[in-house]
């Protein structure tokens, strides 16, 4: 093969591998620069890429499957400001206990729904959807533009969520509830409904994440198919300085990484796969020590706050 | 992150006051996991009746249940004893998965030795590959400042390849048919301290571990510095106590503890290393861990009724077909309500 159409195939694998980081990071960034910071993805991504499967298989369209993914997602996320921002209780442990139900949740619903099958049902794959006139662009078209649905709504989105925050006035409101609630609510933002609505999207966005994964990937639902991805998220947060623009850019090394274990366990370069495996949790470890450097978090990120007493609770 | 739900606070004025939350919750979390199990065409009273007592009806259910104590209780102590220093251990799989492999190492390595050597050898490994797991997280926080949060849990996915390589490349029982190494020596099992039907001698270890880590933070000066620096970061600071150094020893110990329950997986359940002997150990260690709200005393009671909970829960499958899963369900809920009645006494200004 021509070393310029590999590239482009490699290219065009880190962008399909980019989507769920990116969508998962978004959401967690969205809530988090309003201040309600979850630990869930790992299990939100869990029941929705179950949701998303099991919807699709059954309706027989993914767009379902991906409406009912966001949905599920979407529930959790209300559930997690409910108790958060209602309930003024603990953020973290709120997350971690939302997340050991949802990863539990999705194997019972996938036990209830199918049960113990010798061939596991399937669904069909993305398919690539060529945008018109853009595809012609030399590399550009074939890297980015001849991909699936996913892949265009994740551009699109990032693009979206910079804007958002940094040109409209409403992304102002929601930055001010991340970064001092007090003065946000003295100068009369709805400080619980902004929390609210962008906890329940944040959660809609890795309901998508976890729908991805059938959906791209594999066709069906395992129990390992996350495979740690939600907790990546999390760094991946970090490490694009939590905005929506330099998330879509970290996201390309953690993608890379991803394509470039996988290709190496298939063309096999003499390490154990294993080893292969363990990269991108390596990677990540390694890419934190500057992240967490660089990386201003909102000042209110993970902290209720409590209208009666004026402060945080 | 603050730990103000979890932080132990103080003494207990009266038992009524402290169980009374956790009847209701348990009761309503019950209620709940009925109201989905009867929605589901299933006889609610029968489903209880198996979930609560399948470890009380027949000795065997019964030494189930205390092997499956063993586990549960140190998980939780490998997430409570760095919680009392306020730094969360979501990485006790990882350093389960170590101390198995550590074990085994010196299981397989020194196979020939007697057991009056091997045996203690065996889990000196587990402990120290444990404690060697856990001291990775430990160093990045003191030398970068990285949450313990994200790489504890990332350590977990690089101990399944690990343990993979393991039982598939280095010592593999070619018979097996899943990825298993060969046995240890005979030398480095855990005897039974019941026959039958069989009980492990991890059980006694578990309690041993139990009161080392409760004389540890009650009644010596580095367990006070633990608890000091959990309650209060600031002012152990002020006082003097190196927090920094102390985070890093709450995650190590911690990681102790979680490789030991990885030995003793080893030395008393399958006396070689298997992919997956981790189970959803991690999962109900924690949930035990926040049910106990901290409390390093009140672990192996709540991993007493997690234990019974979770025999019902394969009960549950066996003879009624119900997902195992359901149980986790319960038990999740069980922590949300528990939590949940701080709040609701916080706001009586209790």
């Amino acid at each position: 093969m021509h070393v310029s159409q590999q590239i482009i195939t490699l290219a065009r694998l880190v962008i399909l591998t980019l989507v769920p980081y990116v969508l998962a990071a978004q959401g967690t960034m969205l809530g988090g620069r309003a201040g309600v910071f979850s630990v869930a993805q790992e299990g939100i991504m869990l029941v929705s890429a179950v949701v998303g499967f099991l919807g699709a298989y059954y309706t027989g369209s993914l767009f379902y499957g991906a409406l009912l993914a966001m949905l599920a997602g979407g529930l959790v996320g209300l559930a997690f400001a409910y108790f958060t921002t209602t309930l003024k209780m603990d953020q973290f442990v709120i997350g971690l206990a939302l997340f050991f139900a949802t990863a539990g949740l999705s194997t019972l619903i996938y036990k209830i729904a199918i049960g113990v099958t010798l061939k596991p049902p399937l669904i069909p794959t993305l398919q690539d959807i060529p945008i018109p006139l853009l595809e012609r662009i030399p590399f550009l078209g074939d890297i980015l533009f001849r991909q699936n649905v996913f892949v265009y709504f994740t551009i699109f989105l990032s693009v979206g969520l910079w804007y958002l925050l940094y040109r409209t006035g409403l992304g102002l409101e929601i930055r001010s509830v991340g970064e001092n609630p007090l003065a946000a609510d003295s100068l009369g933002v709805n400080v619980t409904l902004v929390r609210y609505a962008t906890t329940i999207v944040g959660g809609m966005l890795m309901g998508l994440a976890g729908a991805y994964l059938p959906m791209a990937y594999t066709g069906t639902f395992t129990e390992d198919i996350v495979r740690g991805r939600g907790w990546l998220s999390i760094a991946l947060t970090y490490f694009g300085g939590w905005a929506p623009h330099t998330i879509f850019l970290a996201a390309l090394f953690f993608a890379g990484v991803e394509v470039f274990a996988f290709r190496a366990q298939v063309t096999g370069i003499g390490i154990p796969y294993q080893f292969l495996l363990m990269l991108p949790y390596i990677a990540t470890i390694l890419v934190m020590i500057p992240g967490f450097r660089w990386a201003r978090e909102p000042a209110f990120l993970g902290k209720n706050y409590d209208r009666e007493k004026r402060g945080i609770s | 992150m603050t730990t103000g739900v979890l932080s132990p606070t103080g003494r207990i004025r009266s038992w009524t006051r402290a169980v009374f939350p956790y009847v209701l919750a348990i009761l309503v979390a019950f209620a709940v996991a009925g109201a989905f199990i009867g929605s589901m065409g299933f006889n609610v009273l029968r489903a209880y009746e198996t979930i609560l007592f399948t470890s009380f009806r027949t000795p065997y259910g019964f030494i189930q249940t205390l092997t499956k104590f063993v586990p549960l209780t140190l998980q939780a102590l490998a997430f409570t004893v760095p919680l009392t220093a306020g730094k969360f251990n979501i990485g006790g799989e990882g350093q389960l998965i170590a101390g198995a492999i550590g074990a085994s190492v010196v299981g397989i390595l020194l196979a020939g030795l007697p057991g009056v050597l091997l045996l203690p050898l065996v889990l000196l490994g587990s402990v120290i590959a444990g404690a060697l797991w856990a001291a990775i997280p430990g160093w990045l926080l003191y030398r970068f400042r990285i949450s313990e949060v994200l790489t504890t849990v990332l350590m977990n996915f690089i101990s399944f390849s690990l343990i993979n390589y393991v039982a598939t490349e280095m010592w593999p029982d070619p018979a097996a048919g899943h990825p298993t190494t060969v046995p240890i020596g005979k030398g480095g099992m855990l005897p039974n301290i019941i026959a039958r039907p069989p009980l492990h001698m991890g059980f006694l270890l578990t309690i041993l571990a139990v009161a080392f880590v409760y004389i540890y933070t009650t009644r010596s000066v580095g367990g006070y510095e633990l608890v000091a620096t959990g309650a209060n970061p600031r002012a152990a600071h002020v006082y003097g106590i190196d927090v920094r150094k102390l985070s890093v020893l709450a995650l190590v110990l911690g990681g102790a503890l979680g490789g030991l329950s990885g030995g003793i997986e080893v030395a008393g359940v399958h006396h070689r290393l298997i992919e997956g002997l981790q189970s959803n150990y991690l999962a109900l260690g924690i949930l035990t861990g926040l049910i106990a709200k901290g409390n390093n005393l009140a672990v192996p009671f709540v991993a007493f009724f997690i234990a019974i909970l979770e025999v019902g829960a394969s009960a549950l499958q066996r003879t009624m077909m119900i997902p195992g899963e359901m149980v986790i369900i319960v038990e999740a809920l069980i922590v949300l309500f528990v939590l949940l009645s701080d709040v609701v006494k916080v706001g009586e200004g209790a």
